[in-house]
Formats: C-alpha cells, sequence, structure tokens
C-alpha cells in the first residue's frame, strides 16, 4: 500500500479537481474543446518521459526547453524545404540527439554537475535559436498540420502515439536491462558499478535519449499549427520537470513511476484551465508551478523523514 | 599563498586561477581597446561599470553559498519581485522612495529565508528548493503586476542612485564596493569564511566537528536573498521603471562569473577577489563585442552564447587541471 502512496495521492487530488470541476462547471467537459486540451499537453508528456528518466538516473536537464525550439526549428526548416517527412523527423531527432550527447559528455565523463552544464547549454541553444531566426515565425507547408488528415483524427492520433510511448518506456524501465540500470545508478552509482554496470555510459545514454524525445516532442508540437513559433520551447522545462516532480519522481534519484508522471502532468495541466473556470487571473501560472513544485518536493521530504 | 620563496611556491602562485584570469582580463581590454569604437572612453567605462553592478552583487552573494556546495538558482526571480515589490511600496503604498528601498530589501531576506528554511530545516536539495522558488518568485511578480504593468516616473533624487556620479564613480558602484568588502571580510577574515569551505568539503565532516552547519546555511541563503534585494533597487534606479521581468537570466550570468573566477561548483574552494575578477571578465567581454558589432541586438545574443560557451570551458578546464594534477601527484 505505502509503496503507491505517492502516485495514488497525486492521482486523488487529480480526480478531486476534476469532480469539482464537473459540478461548477460542466462545460469543462465537452468534447472537442476536452480533446484539444489532452493532444496540446502530449508534447510534454513526451518529453516527460526522457526527463523521469534524467530524474532516476540521479541527474537534471533544464536545457530541453531551448532543445525544444531548436528542434522545432529545424523540423521546421526542413519541411518548408519541402523534403520527405522521413527526413523531417530524423533531423529533429538528430539535433535533439546531438545536443543531449553535448550534455551527457559533459555530466558523464567530465564528471560536471547536470544543473551547471544544463544551465550553459540551455542559454548556449536559446541564444543561438535568438540569433538565428530573429523571432521570426516560420510558415510550414499546408500539408504538415496533422499530417494532412482532419484535426479530430489528427489529435486523436497524437494521444494514441504519446500513450503507447509512455506504455513502452514503464514496460521498458521495469522489465528491460537497460532500464533498471537506470534505477540502479540513479539509486547508488559504486554500487552499481561494483555491480558491472558502467554508470557513465548509462548517464551519456539517458541525456541522448532525453534529447531525441525533445525533438519528438517539438514535432508533437509543430503538427499541431500551421506556423513554428521559435519562443514556444521557453518555459517548457520548468513544466516538464514540475509534472515529473509531482509525479512522484525522486529529485535524489532511483525511484519513482511513470504511471505516477502521467497523473502529475493530467493535474499540472488542468490546474491552469480549472483556474480560469473558476475566475482566477491566468498571470498565476507561473506561481501555482512553482508552489506546487515546491509542494511536492516537501512532501517528498517529509515522507523520506518519517521513514527514517 | 605563502611566500617561502621556494621556485614551486612561485610557480603555483603564477599558476594560480586568479592570476590567469587576471591575464584574460588585461588581454581582453587591450584587444577590445585597439579594435572597439570608443571602448576606452570615461563614458564607456562608466557604462560597463553601471552594467555590471546588479550581476556583480548576485555573483557576490552567490559565492559563499556555492562555497558551501550548494547553489541558488532563484535570485534573478528574487530580484525581479523585489523591483515590482518596490514599485507598489512607491507608488502604491505611497511610501518614501528611500523607504520602499528598505522594504524590498526586507522583502528580499524573507525570499532568502523561504529558500533557508526548506534546504536547512527539512533537508531538501538547493537545486531543485531554489529551482521551485526561481518560478515561484517570479510568478509572483507577474501575478502582481498582472504580467504587464510597469513603474515609473521615480523622483530624480531616486534615480541618481542608478544613473549618478559620486567622486567621478557611478553611485551604484560604491554600493557594489562596500558590498565586495562585506562578503570578502565574511569569506577570508571571519570563521564564517572557514565553516562555509568546510560544509562545502565535507557537509557532515563539518557537523562532526561541531560547526552549527544549519545556521551557517540560513546565513547564506539570507545574505543573498539581501543582496539580491539591494540589487534590485539599484536595477529600477538605473533603468528608470520597475516591471515582472527585472533581472531574467541574470543567476547564470552570476554563476558564470562566480565559476569563472575559479570557485568550485562542488563547493570548498574559492575566493571572493576571484568573484570579483569573474564578473569584470564577463562584463568587459558582453561591452567589449557591442563596441565591435554593428548591430547591437546581434551582440546580446552573442554575448549570451559566449558567457554560456565559457561557462562550459571554465568548468571542463577545472575539471582537467585537477585531473592532470592529481596524475603528477600519483607519477612522482
Amino acid at each position: 500500500m505505502s509503496k503507491f502512496s505517492r502516485e495514488l495521492s497525486v492521482a486523488g487530488v487529480l480526480a478531486l479537481l476534476l469532480i469539482a470541476l464537473a459540478i461548477f462547471a460542466p462545460n469543462f467537459f465537452e468534447p472537442q474543446p476536452m480533446l484539444s486540451r489532452l493532444a496540446s499537453q502530449m508534447p510534454a508528456l513526451v518529453a516527460a518521459i526522457g526527463m523521469t528518466c534524467v530524474l532516476l538516473s540521479r541527474q537534471i536537464d533544464i536545457s530541453i526547453g531551448a532543445q525544444f525550439g531548436l528542434c522545432s526549428v529545424v523540423g521546421g526548416l526542413l519541411a518548408a524545404a519541402k523534403l520527405p517527412l522521413a527526413v523531417v523527423v530524423l533531423g529533429a531527432m538528430g539535433a535533439g540527439a546531438a545536443m543531449g550527447a553535448l550534455n551527457g559528455v559533459l555530466v558523464a565523463w567530465l564528471g560536471l554537475p547536470s544543473i551547471v552544464v544544463t544551465l550553459a547549454t540551455m542559454v548556449t541553444w536559446q541564444e543561438t535559436l535568438r540569433l538565428w531566426q530573429q523571432g521570426r515565425l516560420l510558415n510550414l507547408p499546408p500539408g504538415l498540420q496533422w499530417f494532412g488528415s482532419s484535426q479530430t483524427s489528427g489529435q486523436v492520433l497524437l494521444i494514441l502515439f504519446a500513450f503507447a510511448l509512455v506504455a513502452v518506456a514503464a514496460w521498458a524501465l521495469k522489465r528491460v536491462a537497460a532500464g533498471r540500470f537506470v534505477y540502479a545508478v540513479g539509486s547508488d552509482a559504486e554500487a552499481a558499478r561494483l555491480a558491472g554496470i558502467e554508470p557513465r555510459r548509462v548517464t551519456f545514454g539517458v541525456f541522448v535519449f532525453m534529447g531525441v524525445l525533445a525533438g519528438v516532442a517539438a514535432l508533437m508540437n509543430v503538427v499541431q499549427s500551421p506556423q513554428v513559433q521559435p519562443t514556444s520551447g521557453e518555459g517548457f522545462e520548468l513544466k516538464v520537470i514540475a509534472a515529473v516532480v509531482v509525479g512522484g519522481v525522486a529529485v535524489t534519484g532511483g525511484r519513482g513511476r511513470l504511471w505516477g508522471v502521467v497523473a502529475g502532468l493530467l493535474l499540472l495541466a488542468n490546474v491552469n484551465p480549472a483556474l480560469t473556470h473558476f475566475h482566477v487571473q491566468a498571470y498565476w501560472e507561473k506561481a501555482i508551478q512553482g508552489f506546487v513544485i515546491l509542494l511536492a518536493v516537501l512532501a517528498d521530504g517529509l515522507q523520506r523523514r518519517g521513514k527514517g | 599563498m605563502s611566500s617561502s620563496g621556494r621556485p614551486s611556491a612561485w610557480k603555483s602562485a603564477l599558476l594560480r586561477h586568479e592570476t590567469i584570469l587576471l591575464c584574460v582580463l588585461i588581454a581582453e581590454i587591450l584587444f577590445f581597446n585597439a579594435t572597439g569604437r570608443n571602448f576606452g572612453t570615461p563614458a564607456n567605462i562608466a557604462n560597463i561599470v553601471r552594467q555590471s553592478v546588479e550581476i556583480g552583487l548576485l555573483a557576490l552573494a552567490l559565492t559563499p553559498i556555492i562555497l558551501t556546495g550548494g547553489i541558488d538558482l532563484s535570485v534573478g526571480s528574487l530580484l525581479g519581485l523585489c523591483a515590482v515589490i518596490f514599485g507598489m511600496l512607491w507608488k502604491d503604498a505611497g511610501l518614501d522612495p528611500w523607504l520602499a528601498a528598505v522594504g524590498a530589501v526586507v522583502a528580499g531576506a524573507v525570499g532568502g529565508a523561504l529558500n533557508a528554511t526548506l534546504i536547512t530545516r527539512f533537508r531538501l536539495q538547493p537545486l531543485i528548493v531554489t529551482l521551485g522558488t526561481f518560478s515561484l518568485f517570479r510568478g509572483l511578480a507577474e501575478a502582481l503586476t498582472g504580467g504587464t504593468k510597469a513603474y515609473t516616473n521615480f523622483p530624480a533624487s531616486f534615480l541618481a542612485l542608478g544613473n549618478g556620479f559620486w567622486w567621478g564613480v557611478p553611485v551604484q558602484a560604491w554600493v557594489l564596493f562596500a558590498v565586495a568588502f562585506g562578503i570578502w571580510t565574511l569569506v577570508h577574515r571571519t570563521t564564517f569564511g572557514r565553516s562555509f569551505r568546510a560544509i562545502g568539503f565535507a557537509p557532515e565532516g563539518a557537523r562532526y566537528a561541531g560547526l552549527p552547519v544549519e545556521r551557517r546555511l540560513v546565513l547564506a541563503y539570507v545574505q543573498a536573498g539581501v543582496i539580491a534585494g539591494l540589487a534590485a533597487v539599484i536595477f529600477v534606479s538605473r533603468v528608470t521603471e520597475a516591471r515582472a521581468n527585472a533581472g531574467t537570466g541574470y543567476e547564470l550570468a552570476a554563476i558564470t562569473a562566480v565559476v569563472l573566477g575559479g570557485t568550485s561548483i562542488f563547493g570548498g574552494i574559492g575566493s571572493v577577489h576571484g568573484t570579483l575578477l569573474g564578473i569584470a571578465a564577463v562584463a568587459v567581454l558582453s561591452n567589449g563585442l557591442s563596441r565591435i558589432l554593428s548591430i547591437s541586438s546581434f551582440s546580446r545574443e552573442l554575448s549570451g552564447i559566449l558567457t554560456g560557451a565559457l561557462l562550459l570551458l571554465a568548468l571542463a578546464a577545472g575539471v582537467v587541471a585537477k585531473r592532470l594534477s592529481q596524475r603528477a601527484v600519483r607519477t612522482s
């Protein structure tokens, strides 16, 4: 029972929020806006898979917002050049993988703290993007939005794809050796090394995986609109980290489950629309996000203390 | 450190981080003086000083924290929140600007105390706590101003702080000097400084040695909040308006200055004079670039890219130097 207490309490809060909305603001559940809201959260969900692995291995990556922005523009430019979809997908994922690999080399092989490394790469990529695009909107060719299908089927497709990825990742983290290595390295890197795991390779792999997923998330965001906004990644990292931490993944590594992260993300995603339904101004979004992160970390700390 | 006169001591003094950084700084100044337009004019030098005071204050505030092996990502956001509170106290509450400034500093202290409480009382990691307050402080600033409101039309007597001169030096530089002297004394001439280093080397060891680890950490985070409040007042006076986005990204520039200055990001090693050199190196670089390049918006982005790259290089160089010296010790 206590094994899942954290995940269950997040799911419980989410259920309470949805029930409150059902009573006080029933039009919140109209199908089409609901589908659009859910689809708009799917890029963050996919990135949260990567961030879960990063935190499980006791690292952090705050450069993913900048990676997300750069991958969006790379994908958008390739698409605008009328290249086939496969090239667009590979280009965005490759750009993400390269940026993730740079973080991985600096953290895993030079032993530098991931917070400072990714802070530095965040600013470097963010300013590179500004210098390169100067804030221009990028028009996409027709036919890329929703992969050329209708909006509703495109949205359903995105949601199914994201949840399929979550299911595969959750299974792999539990049943595949590489997934167990992530937990092992995050719990105790030295013990993992003595058990024959190479912690540096696992750490490097986790950062590359994060970069690839940032690229996938960027594409999932690009196909939802007719234009690419170069600023689309700003604040994305905090949103994803908040979801993962609220979902019960410990920042001290080695503990957490993906389904908790899904609950955490849906909870945070519904706070803001709920606020507008209850007539609270939208400017409070960032403050509430910070407050929720602190609350989740505090709950974690108290739980740890209670155990011993 | 000691002037024993042995050749190895001379060599290590020459290879000290601060010495190398000083040479880099001099090279930067010579290069930009030769290539940049009006780089060496008194007006531009005053400009460099003015533009580096707020980031400099934050870097000084971060030095004791990083010495303890901690980090504070929230100082830039706290600067923004204090700026907004300052504007509100002055305009909405009708306080005298200097009284409002005191209020902003108190708000900074409260923000620092929040970080300190979460880190010491609940034993949470500074990284994730200050990532949360990074978002919370900036969010509160945005919420209080409705995202767009700006406070302007401050009295000229107050704007003199950010734009006037005193004894031929920009007024706010005197504040920076005073704070630098205070932090330098704290870190290098009192037992507090030694306990910061001890905590950075080994927190458990420091505890067993009888140091009041929690109280020292509280001191480190609260002084950072106070200085962030002070920097907010100076920022508002310099740019003549108080807005929620004040100080965005300053935490990175400040951390860069500290790490460039030779303070180890793992804690335990570092100096305040190194941080001062780091501040100067970053300030001269970004101003010098704007003097070379023709389009000023390019130079801001380019200096952001270079700051990030410089930080990574300084970090990597620190690790490589450490490994080489360890290898030298092992082979000798």
